[in-house]
């Protein structure tokens, strides 16, 4: 009962000496707010950054696996793998036949080229030789036309299918259904565009800016060396259920496909969008605490500003806490009520600051990167309000709730 | 003591108070002894320095003795902690300040219901003691009004309100007519004359004879000691003095 009085009259004191100085109080708000700003626009960013790169990766897959030479994310010694044996069509082979029945085998082997139509080029396209079987891995489809089919790999047709960048690229609002580019020095057919997978604008690969072909044209057009080039393989496993345990089985056909003795370390590498999504959020991480290190410091400033402005009320209102003190407030009601009122000040600026912030992130939505405040995001902006306003306000409100009522009252 | 006490509200023993001032000690006071019933009306006079501020905020728990002990309605208060001090100065003490030390930016009513709300007392009853506290000092109409609306009088009945409303047994008045002119000081010594009249112990500070003579005893400091201690014996409210001495 007692202490219930005692926190709502803190809370109406509180409240009676912020409208009492609005003008002070704003300013002092002012730093926090800034301060909020700052952390809830650095949570939002690194959110939509990591929503970017989710998009972007969209199309690989989380039941899918990579067979490749190297590791995509390489922590270690690069030099390890530089003499790794290429992942050879006839290893592709024999490791689709081991697995038939089991996963989705799908060969692939990419190179950049120049894309030409009519007085168009576009260089360094990545052109993957591929088959029809590439939509089922990566769960993507054509936006017009259609995908590559069998008998387009089978008969080896000059067919392509554009990723939605080449295709704006060249023809912009034309249709480029049937019209005949160069892909390097070949003339193909383009049969197909797919839907724009998006995301790319902050480093990720851009998977729109690329070039199916079938993988026997690629051969016979481009060449491999005699099947010596370097091949990818994407396996789907049965199910999501059971990566784990099909991972163990693409390593083991994969080892006798490259005829290892129990001795020899793989020399390929196993990649799926699991190490890429850890790899990512370990640098993400980083970035995010970095990020947020720096922003705090703005809010510490904040902070800086009302325990300064804390103080000087501590020290104005001396003689009000003498009065208090003289009729029976005790130290924890006069602690109480500054400590509300550094709170009161802070959480208005928290309060303030979401809002601007969410004007920002809705900002950021319209022209950056898909960006959206989360309801945890706006928790932890209250919270580390509140508990700046705590914090800035302990130091006064205690030196306020030790003072001497006899000499606060003398004070004028 | 030959006073005749219903028993005694207060007692000092051999009170001492030592301030440190920088290098020099001050002895404010040196060895005071007092007792004062229920229900008397004592003022407590001296020149500046003979420590009757300090006796003062002894009385009102606002300090404690350096040696010596203050026994108030029974309770040792020497040993104290401050909160507990608080807690007494809250139920015990009524305090009337020269300067009213009204809370600004508070109103009346709220000015004179802080007793209620730091004694933890529910809303209802806070209503019922802080109106009929507020009647009592004649500001009914004035209840919403901040202190800075009010005349030096109406707000020194603020604070008598405020000092009366959780009904404590000792009224404190330090100089309460000093910031006043003589006919609104008259109307607020009247009315602390009617808070004694209706059982209040009424301990009063002040340096006009004229103002001393309200009350029933007047108790004299001169350098930190009771120098007399007497009796008035035209009791309250009589213009001339008629004192007999008690003590030396």
């Amino acid at each position: 009962m007692k202490f219930g009085l005692e926190l709502s009259e803190s809370f109406n004191i509180a409240r009676s000496a912020i409208m009492a100085n609005k003008g002070r109080g704003m300013l002092t708000a002012l730093g926090i707010i800034i301060g909020i700003v700052a952390v809830i626009t650095t949570m939002t960013a690194a959110n939509g950054l990591k929503n970017t790169f989710m998009q972007s990766f969209s199309s690989i897959g989380s039941d899918v696996l990579y067979v490749s030479r190297t590791p995509w994310v390489n922590m270690g010694d690069f030099m390890q793998f530089r003499n790794r044996r290429n992942i050879s069509l006839d290893d592709t082979e024999k490791l689709a036949e081991a697995l038939s029945g089991r996963g989705i085998v799908n060969p692939g082997i990419n190179r950049s080229l120049n894309i030409k139509y009519g007085s168009e080029t576009l260089e360094n396209v990545n052109v993957l030789g591929t088959t029809d079987k590439q939509i089922i891995v990566s769960s993507i489809t054509p936006e017009f036309g259609r995908f590559l089919m069998p008998f387009d790999v089978e008969y080896k047709k000059n067919v392509a299918v554009l990723g939605s960048a080449v295709a704006e690229a060249l023809f912009g609002a034309l249709s480029p259904l049937d019209k005949k580019i160069k892909v390097g020095r070949y003339t193909y057919r383009v049969i197909g565009v797919m839907e724009e997978q998006g995301g790319s604008s902050f480093g990720g690969p851009n998977f729109d800016r690329r070039v199916y072909v079938p993988i026997t044209t690629f051969i016979k057009t481009f060449g491999d060396r005699g099947g010596r080039e370097n091949y990818d393989v994407a396996i789907k496993a049965p199910s999501q259920e059971e990566l784990a345990d099909f991972e163990y089985e693409v390593i083991g056909e994969m080892r006798k496909v490259r005829n290892l003795t129990p001795t020899e370390e793989d020399d390929f590498a196993i990649n799926k969008l699991d190490t890429l999504m850890g790899a990512y959020n370990n640098v993400m991480g980083v970035v995010l605490l970095i990020g947020l290190l720096v922003t705090s410091i703005s809010l510490f400033v904040g902070g800086v500003g009302v325990m300064n402005i804390m103080f000087v009320s501590v020290t104005e209102r001396t003689k009000e806490i003498g009065i208090r003190k003289a009729i029976g407030a005790r130290r924890r009601s006069i602690l109480l009520q500054f400590l509300f009122e550094s709170s009161v000040i802070c959480l208005i600026g928290g309060v303030i600051g979401i809002v601007l912030a969410a004007l920002v992130t809705f900002i950021i939505n319209a022209v950056l990167m898909p960006a959206s405040l989360s309801w945890g995001i706006l928790l932890i902006a209250v919270i580390v309000s509140i508990s700046v306003g705590v914090l800035s306000g302990i130091v006064p409100a205690w030196r306020g709730a030790r003072l001497d009522p006899i000499e606060a009252l003398r004070y004028e | 003591m030959q006073m005749n006490h219903m028993g005694a509200t207060l007692s000092l023993s051999d009170v001492v108070k030592t301030y440190q001032m920088g290098s020099q000690e001050v002895h404010a006071l040196r060895g005071v002894s007092l007792e004062i019933g229920d229900n008397e009306y004592v003022a407590i006079m001296g020149p500046s320095g003979s420590g009757k501020s300090t006796l003062m905020n002894m009385i009102g728990c606002l300090d404690i003795p350096t040696s010596g002990s203050y026994h108030l309605a029974g309770e040792a208060v020497s040993d104290k902690s401050e909160d507990e001090l608080a807690d007494i100065r809250n139920r015990k003490i009524g305090f009337v300040f020269q300067t009213f030390n009204l809370v600004p930016r508070s109103n009346i009513f709220h000015n004179v219901e802080l007793p209620l709300i730091y004694g933890g007392v529910g809303r209802a009853e806070r209503k019922r003691l802080t109106e009929q506290a507020i009647e009592q000092v004649g500001l009914t109409d004035r209840m919403h009004h901040k202190p800075n609306e009010l005349s030096g009088g109406q707000r020194q009945r603020v604070a008598i309100a405020r000092a009366l409303v959780f009904n404590p047994s000792i009224i404190l008045a330090d100089e309460p007519t000093g910031n006043l002119d003589s006919k609104t000081g008259k109307e607020i010594m009247a009315m602390l004359d009617e808070l004694h009249a209706s059982g209040h112990t009424i301990i009063l500070v002040t340096h006009e004879d004229e103002i001393s003579q309200h009350a029933e005893r007047v108790i004299f400091l001169r350098d930190g000691m009771v120098e007399s201690d007497v009796r008035n014996s035209a009791g309250a409210e009589r213009g001339d003095s008629h004192l007999s001495v008690v003590r030396d």
